[in-house]
């Protein structure tokens, strides 16, 4: 019994998927909506690794999105705080604001 | 084996590397315990090594150090009997030394440069111990002649001291020439610079050829063991610190020479000239270096020219064909002469820098450890009956006797001639310096010595003493040392003399001694001490005779007369005619090449394009400019920018494939 | 079509769907509450796809736990959508679509070049199969990742402390 489903439809999801976050991360001014893309991509990747697990019958891809998770878990633990962080500091969420990095 | 080897070798290289790149920083203390600990655990590692070795040989590779086709020069050891004794008193005297120096050395502000070098030294000296590979051996045959240079000028701010060493490191050169011609021919014929290879393969060569090889090897041997005829810079060597003296010109570099011949013995005797000419060479110097020692007011050069003397016996051992009683010798000599050297020390630096033995006197009162230190050096040196160095000469005497062939009853006369005089100089050194005189010292003008520096000595004056016991010809104990070098090829433990002659030399040898102490008794002790005046047959003696008149007439005149010559005439006129008419010849087109390549290459290619080119990256640079926002935004969207091409550009590289 | 490739491709649909409305809404509450849809929709999909204990995990850590984190720290931040001209928020987003449309063009062309494609096989992994393969494989990138979470953690605290 079959799927029916090429496996490069799947690929293709995740690349879309993947290119959304990028898109966000890219066009976005405010630093949570940022690390919201961030997420998204990290999302794709898992989907990519699930389907090629699938498709190869082997486990190793699931595995890796455990660990994708959790490192996503951590980033966005840290990440929010710096965002806590930095608005304390600065009053603004505002990417344009920082420009600490000019020259 | 291979790790007690290997520290053998790399604890005085170390201690040298240490005190080298360190000792600025560290105290006085720390940089004379680094020295000492170094080359006394190279003695530790020197008596391990021949306990394990258990009187085996033992070959170990330690560095592949370059390779070039055959030409392979590897650091190789060849650890057999005959290396394991002479690591052992090498070792053993350069750590006696080593303490000593830094008593002696306490009030010099240069220590830490000699210990560098008596340290590089000791390293050098064991590599030509133990070494296998001839260019190995070549490396520490330099490296104790670059030693010996820099220790002999040790005190290089007096031009005479700078000069010695020069002198030193010249001659043993002229012998080091014949050396590198030997290592030639040993590539060209066996290609390969393995002692053992060589010994073992030496059978192979034609005659002539062997001949020649032992020939060279000899001369190489004259140089570094001051033999004549080129004696003339161990006297003079003498202008270095006294342990140096006794470390380098007693008991180790001057030995060297003989301890290469020991070590390529197997290829040696196959040429019975030159054996001959080896034992003619040893027994000749022997007699002249007594007889010029004989003559001597300074005491360093009378210790000095006696080396000569003794050495000279080795190489009439090794002539005779007898190894084992060349190395006896060997060993008693380093004991006894290094204990007279360093005796002298004491000596020289209790007298305020005195060396003239008839300005002497008195000293066994003021001096007394110097004095019961030097007796039984001298005793030693005298070869008196069944003490120190009497077997070792003895044995040495009866290996000439028993030689077939006429010539060498002619050696064994020199010998005994030299023997002969032997006693008459020591003691006639012993007598004038040391008794109670009425024009001798006063307590007051003795400079205080430290303590240390005599009882340092009495292990050395113990075995100079004692080392009779080594290889006693007969009894209990019988040829001990011979029996423990009989795998060594070409060592005859036992001469093969029959029991009467043997008993003949030695009673011959004992009466010599004694006849000859007594004629000293009667002309020092009894007579009053006179500084002779040299001239005429004493005169003779004095200069060596006129060896070093000769060789300045010969060789170093010419040379200063020639280089001289060279300078003013040809290389000033040189200068004069040919460089500076030719500089004015091609002035004028350079000239004008010059003042062209101004103008127009230089202002309008050169000038303008560095400035166009300016320009044009400041423009560049201003663009790229535009992109530094410093905004969090921007930097995202390059970086999402980046990716894209990246991407793209893999794409494309995957799909042309 | 069978059931299994119908409820992949509706699927896809809502979970591209709901990502792309969370990307572009000015609001960032609403945003995300359209991205928890779209983790929904990509739990759903891992079930589909043979992993059910990666669907829970999904659901529990990602739309459970980091989009929650995410609404706490907006509702704290007290974040007001952002008041900008339309003009101008759409500038913004020219180089993102642009630069976005070319990579997935060259991803699609890379996709459908490599020649032979399967189709995805029927298979499930359990999650005690895959818990044993897990710690018997990667059981020291476990324990590291264990750190990881702990470094973290300390980071967190850290950064988010009230400075007095």
């Amino acid at each position: 019994m079959n799927s029916l489903v090429p496996y490069s439809h799947t690929l293709v999801l995740a690349g879309g998927l993947f290119f959304l976050g990028a898109a966000c991360t890219a066009a976005r001014r405010s630093l949570v909506m940022i690390l919201i893309g961030v997420e998204v991509m990290l999302n794709a990747a898992g989907v990519a690794l699930v389907a090629a697990s699938l498709r190869w019958q082997q486990l190793d891809g699931q595995a890796l999105v455990i660990f994708i998770m959790t490192v996503a878990a951590a980033e966005v633990a840290v990440g929010l705080a710096l965002i806590v962080h930095c608005q304390r500091r600065t009053g603004s969420l505002d990417a344009d604001r920082y420009r600490l990095m000019k020259g | 084996m291979k790790t007690v080897l290997l520290l053998l070798l790399v604890l005085p290289l170390g201690g040298a590397l240490i005190n080298a790149l360190l000792g600025r920083s560290l105290p006085r203390r720390a940089v004379e315990g680094v020295a000492c600990a170094a080359v006394l655990g190279a003695m530790v590692a020197a008596a391990c090594a021949l306990i394990l070795a258990g009187g085996r040989a033992h070959d170990l590779s330690f560095l592949q150090w370059f390779r070039v086709g055959e030409f392979s020069a590897a650091m190789n050891v060849h650890y057999d009997p005959l290396a394991a004794v002479m690591a052992l008193m090498v070792t053993f005297v350069s750590a006696i030394i080593h303490l000593y120096s830094v008593a002696f050395m306490r009030d010099d502000h240069d220590y830490l440069r000699y210990f560098c070098y008596l340290n590089l030294f000791v390293f050098a000296m064991l590599v030509i111990t133990t070494a296998d590979n001839l260019i190995f051996v070549y490396l520490g045959w330099e490296g104790v002649g670059f030693c010996s240079y820099a220790l002999i000028g040790f005190w290089y701010r007096e031009e005479a001291n700078a000069n010695a060493g020069r002198k030193a490191f010249i001659c043993t050169r002229i012998g080091d020439i014949a050396f590198g011609v030997a290592l030639g021919l040993f590539f060209v014929y066996f290609s390969n610079f393995s002692i053992t290879y060589i010994n073992s393969h030496a059978t192979g060569l034609s005659p002539t050829l062997v001949t020649i090889l032992a020939l060279l090897l000899l001369w190489a041997a004259l140089g570094k063991s001051a033999q004549l005829p080129l004696t003339v810079w161990l006297p003079d060597a003498m202008a270095g610190p006294t342990p140096v003296s006794a470390l380098i010109h007693a008991a180790t570099m001057v030995t060297a020479g003989t301890y290469l011949l020991m070590r390529l013995f197997p290829l040696i005797r196959l040429s019975p000239l030159a054996l001959l000419v080896i034992a003619g060479v040893g027994a000749v110097t022997s007699l002249y270096a007594a007889g010029a020692a004989w003559a001597q007011v300074d005491i360093k050069k009378m210790l000095a020219y006696s080396t000569i003397s003794q050495v000279g016996y080795m190489f009439l051992a090794v002539g005779a064909g007898d190894i084992v009683g060349g190395l006896f010798h060997l060993v008693s000599h380093a004991f006894f002469k290094s204990l007279l050297f360093l005796a002298a020390g004491i000596v020289i630096q209790a007298l305020a820098e005195e060396h003239n033995i008839f300005r002497m006197g008195s000293l066994r009162r003021l001096l007394p450890g110097a004095y019961w230190l030097f007796l039984a050096g001298a005793i030693s040196l005298s070869a008196f009956p069944l003490m120190g160095g009497f077997f070792s000469k003895d044995r040495i005497l009866l290996a000439t006797f028993i030689h077939p062939g006429g010539a060498y009853k002619i050696f064994w006369l020199l010998g005994m001639g030299a023997a002969f005089l032997t006693p008459l100089y020591t003691f006639r050194v012993f007598f004038v310096a040391f008794p109670e005189r009425p024009d001798g010292r006063r307590a007051e003008e003795i400079h205080p010595t430290l303590r240390f520096m005599a009882w340092i000595l009495w292990p050395l004056a113990v075995c100079a003493l004692g080392d009779g016991l080594l290889n006693l010809p007969g009894g209990f104990g019988k040829n001990f040392l011979g029996y423990y070098l009989a795998s060594v090829p070409g060592a005859r433990p036992d001469l093969g003399a029959g029991v009467a002659t043997e008993w003949a030399m030695g009673l011959m040898s004992a009466a010599t001694v004694l006849a000859s102490m007594t004629l000293a008794y009667f002309l020092y002790r009894r007579r009053p001490a006179l500084e002779p005046a040299i001239t005429g047959f004493w005169g003779m003696l004095f200069s060596g005779f006129y060896l070093d008149w000769l060789y300045e007439r010969i060789f170093v005149r010419p040379y200063q007369a020639a280089a001289r010559f060279l300078w003013q005439q040809v290389d000033d006129r040189y200068d004069q005619q040919v460089i500076v008419g030719g500089a004015r010849a091609l002035f004028r087109p350079y000239r004008a090449l010059a003042k062209f390549c101004w103008l127009q290459v230089d202002e309008l290619v050169i000038d303008d394009g560095v400035e166009k080119t300016a320009d044009s990256l400041v423009t560049v640079s201003r663009g790229l400019g535009y992109w530094t926002t410093g905004r969090l935004s921007t930097y995202l969207k390059m970086l999402f920018l980046g990716l894209t091409i990246l991407f793209g550009a893999l794409a494309l590289t995957w799909h042309l494939r | 079509m069978n059931l299994y490739a119908g409820t992949f491709y509706l699927l896809a649909a809502v979970t591209l769907g709901s990502t792309a409305l969370a990307v572009t809404r000015r609001n960032v509450m609403h945003a995300i509450i359209y991205l928890v849809l779209s983790f929904f929709g990509t739990a759903l999909l891992f079930f589909l796809l043979g992993a059910p204990f990666l669907a829970a995990l999904e659901v529990i850590i990602y739309a459970g736990a980091i989009m929650v984190l995410f609404l706490f720290i907006v509702m704290m931040l007290e974040i007001r959508p952002a008041e900008q001209p339309l003009g101008l928020y759409l500038r913004q987003w020219l180089p993102a679509v642009v630069l976005g449309a070319l990579s997935l063009a060259v991803l699609v062309l890379i996709i459908f070049e490599s020649g032979a494609d399967l189709s995805l096989p029927l298979a499930a992994a359990s999650p005690r199969e895959f818990g044993r393969f897990l710690f018997q494989k990667y059981w020291f990138s476990v324990e590291i990742v264990s750190f990881l979470l702990l470094v973290a953690l300390v980071g967190a605290l850290y950064l988010g402390r009230r400075e007095e």
